[in-house]
């Protein structure tokens, strides 16, 4: 079939609307029409080559190139076709995606750990996570997908692994939300930092994550929810969505938590900025108190495996520094959980929206959160 | 925002206060009454409802079976009459299931309470659900074995999909509700045939039997050089009695650990206990020859009843007694859950594995002791394990000689003797039986 997609052909270039070819889903494939996407910061980490592996590893991972490349890991459709052997989803069924695919039978998968799930390790290759081969054709040439979902797209032809089935009165934008940032906010400090009633939270960078983080600790009951963001606006929404008090750095934050903890410092300190760097954890774990967590959940540049870390306080204080990815959660389980708490009133996602756009405005919308004026753009598809 | 709450509590309670003590079969019923979730994992039924076999020569949805073939399979036509070794047919895989050459099926208690009536399933019934076997056809869709492909069955199928599932409680796995059902998961009907009617399955499975059809959510793929005869106890006691141990009572190093019945489970338990670290192990069982084998798989102290367990323990433990009490007795009694608890320490946990009478609505226990104690009371099926993970855990263990099968079996029985088989067990003989195809 037809559809259109946006596509990056290469590091710092922009978005190219393009013509799509998409092939007939074939075994345990699905093609969904896409309503809404997330601008989220992790494509635009494709665009500035963050995400992008060394050039020596592409034969290893078995691709040729990595570009061009069909962005977006956010989103929420209908399945409009299905192919031989999918049992999970039929036609008109409303999906959230899921940027990692949830096989339900690898070890991961098995002991409550889908964010792990073994599927996963095709990411960033090729082809379907399938069978390896391409669907999906722009101007002749085979085009990846991020996360094997590429959201920004009218349509895309994915895995039903990829794909979990949602209520059908709920937003598309909502669920396009939960997808990935929401999710990975509100886990990162409800389950992976493991929140607990009466803790000090630190919430570092409060965009599309992290203003998502500060609603989860402030809902597994945390006392204090400090938000650390640069700009204002983001300060602002911050105590909006639960946080208690907001600085403008983590070098302002240190004295101030030092007080309201009477020197014990945060049980809990989360790493979201838009761009993490190794150097931001000496800040980050000055403000982790004895047997406290800093969760990792921000991504910086592939390449970067220098953090500054005095490994001693860390020893004598007991301390720890966790990884996170997709907040620690289950997708299959917790996007519809957390779509719960929405269905519910408690959880906040329209009021995470700043502005919608179109697919033919999606650099509009990278440039609006460049510069700082999005807590999330959304793409809209009529 | 124009979507409702109402979905979410679309299951009401119609008066709470009327109802003054909700039974079993009341929770049932009312369990019965609540719609089945939107997200429900239909394992064929919804794919051919979109066109399941479009690239297949036919009609959308329509099955490809092959020829029916025979086999020989144990049947139970009525509670407490021996189980029949019958020559019955067998269709070909539909969609989404396998053909499977059953090697070997170990006699569990649980197939005895088919026998006794204690499990209420259909009858006529194919028993055996502790088995492993080889693939000898798949059917349209399957995409986790292929032919030849070595598998053990779990007892309860992992759709790997449903909330259960998705959370690491592969146990209770939705599709678990079908197991009462006794015939395939895709479409509920049945695939085994015997006079003229339909048979059902235990738990899905019909391991007495040499050949089976069965859905791939039931299948558990393991490595080809794992003897067959050994893998088949891990479809159901091994794991459920080490997982009792390890999962469910979360046995810590230095903990004191109380066994009660061992068996097939109970055996089990013990190991599981020791390879957690326990300080001791007390294993409880009337027969000799079981506490032999008990001291054999890890144990450090045995006794023929709780009764002589309480001073023994109490001396070991300076009066704080146990901090884990495993129930696997052949069949659980409530009535013995006070002398469980008795046995069980300040802030200790009673695990209870083994089966129950459905019928039995009432367990002795001082509530006045759980709570200033604060002891715990702990259900567990599958040794609260995941099948797809622990299947594969335990055959790593069993390779590294850290967990011991190969002791489990104290005789093994052609298909025929089956009946001798079960006799045995009744009358204490074995640890476990298998049947050997």
């Amino acid at each position: 079939m037809k559809a259109k997609s946006a596509v990056l052909w290469g590091v710092n270039q922009p978005w190219i609307i393009e013509d799509l070819e998409i092939h007939d889903p074939k075994a345990h494939e699905v093609i969904v029409n896409w309503k809404a996407a997330g601008l989220c910061h992790s494509d635009e980490h494709l665009v500035t080559g963050d995400l992008v592996p060394d050039k020596s590893l592409w034969k290893d991972m078995g691709i040729s190139d990595f570009f061009p490349i069909q962005g977006g890991h956010e989103g929420a459709g209908v399945i409009v076709e299905v192919g031989p052997g999918v049992t999970s989803v039929k036609v008109g069924d409303h999906v959230s995606a899921s940027f990692v695919p949830s096989c339900g039978r690898c070890r991961y998968c098995s002991t409550g750990r889908q964010n792990l799930c073994d599927t996963g390790s095709g990411t960033l290759s090729g082809g379907m996570i399938t069978d390896g081969t391409h669907r999906h054709f722009v101007r002749g040439t085979p085009v990846a997908l991020l996360a094997k979902l590429g959201t920004f797209s009218t349509h895309t032809c994915v895995s039903e692994d990829s794909v979990i089935k949602v209520e059908d009165d709920l937003p598309f934008e909502a669920v396009a939300l939960v997808s990935c940032g929401v999710a990975t906010g509100w886990g990162s400090a409800v389950s992976r930092a493991g929140t607990l009633p009466g803790d000090t939270v630190v919430v570092v960078g409060t965009g599309g994550v992290g203003m998502n983080a500060v609603q989860g600790a402030k809902m597994a009951g945390a006392k204090h929810v400090i938000a650390v963001d640069l700009l204002e606006f983001k300060r602002e929404k911050a105590m909006e969505f639960g946080a208690t008090h907001t600085f403008k750095s983590m070098g302002d934050a240190i004295p101030a938590v030092l007080e309201l903890t009477h020197g014990q410092m945060a049980d809990r300190v989360i790493m979201t900025p838009g761009v993490m760097s190794g150097d931001l954890m000496a800040e980050a774990m000055t403000l982790v108190g004895k047997g406290g967590t800093c969760v990792v959940t921000g991504m910086g540049d592939i390449r970067d495996d220098n953090a500054k870390v005095n490994l001693f306080e860390l020893s004598m204080w007991n301390k720890e520094i966790k990884g996170s990815i997709f907040g620690s959660l289950n997708p299959r389980a917790d996007i519809p959980r957390l779509l719960g708490l929405y269905r519910e009133g408690q959880l906040k996602l329209d009021e995470l929206i700043t502005k919608r756009y179109k697919l033919e405005e999606i650099n509009e919308g990278y440039r609006a959160m460049r510069s700082g004026e999005n807590i999330r753009g959304i793409l809209i598809n009529d | 925002m124009e979507i409702s709450s109402t979905r979410s509590s679309s299951v009401t309670r119609e008066s709470s206060a009327e109802s003054e003590s909700c039974t079993w079969t009341d929770l049932v019923e009312l369990i019965g009454s609540i719609p089945t979730p939107y997200y429900q994992f239909e394992p064929v039924a919804t794919a051919q409802k979109v066109g399941y076999c479009r690239d297949v020569a036919g009609s959308p949805g329509h099955l490809f079976l092959g020829e029916t073939m025979k086999t020989t399979a144990a049947v139970l036509w009525q509670t407490n009459t021996p189980w029949s070794v019958e020559e019955i047919e067998l269709d070909a895989p539909g969609p989404g299931e396998v053909l499977v050459k059953i090697a070997a099926s170990g006699m569990c208690h649980s197939d005895e309470h088919l026998f006794t009536g204690d499990l209420p399933f259909e009858l006529p019934i194919i028993g055996g659900h502790e088995g492993s076997g080889v693939v000898q056809e798949v059917g349209e869709g399957v995409s986790w074995l292929a032919v030849g492909d070595h598998v053990v069955f779990g007892f309860i199928p992992s759709c790997g999909r449903c909330p259960s599932c998705s959370t690491g409680h592969q146990n209770l796995c939705d599709l678990g509700d079908r197991l009462a059902l006794g015939k395939q998961l895709s479409d509920g009907t049945a695939r085994h045939h015997a006079q003229g009617k339909d048979l059902g399955l235990m738990c899905l499975l019909g391991t007495f039997a040499k050949h089976t059809v069965v859905n791939e959510a039931s299948c558990i793929k393991i490595e080809k050089d794992i003897p067959l005869e050994k893998a088949c106890l891990l479809g159901c006691g091994v794991v459920t009695g080490w997982g009792s141990a390890v999962y469910a009572a979360q046995v810590s190093p230095g903990d004191t650990v109380v066994v009660v019945g061992v068996g097939g489970i109970g055996s089990n338990a013990i190991q599981g206990a020791r390879l957690a670290g326990a300080k001791r192990i007390i294993a409880i069982d009337p027969i000799e020859f079981k506490r032999e084998k008990a001291m054999e798989f890890g144990a450090t102290h045995t006794a023929t009843s709780m009764a002589e367990a309480l001073p023994l323990i109490a001396d070991l433990t300076w009066g704080t007694m146990a901090n884990k009490v495993i129930m696997t007795m052949g069949v659980g009694e409530g009535a013995v859950i006070g002398e469980a608890l008795a046995l069980t320490a300040k802030r200790g946990r009673v695990v209870v594995t083994n089966i129950h009478p459905a019928a039995e609505m009432s367990a002795s226990m001082s509530l006045l002791d759980l709570t200033l104690m604060e002891k715990q009371v702990v259900g567990s099926l599958f040794g609260s394990g995941n099948p797809r993970a622990d299947i594969p855990k335990l055959i790593g263990l069993y390779r590294e000689g850290q967990l011991d099968l190969d002791g489990l079996v104290t005789k093994t029985y052609p298909l025929e003797g089956i009946n001798d088989g079960y006799q045995d067990m009744r009358d204490g003989k074995n640890i476990r039986g298998v049947l050997i195809y």
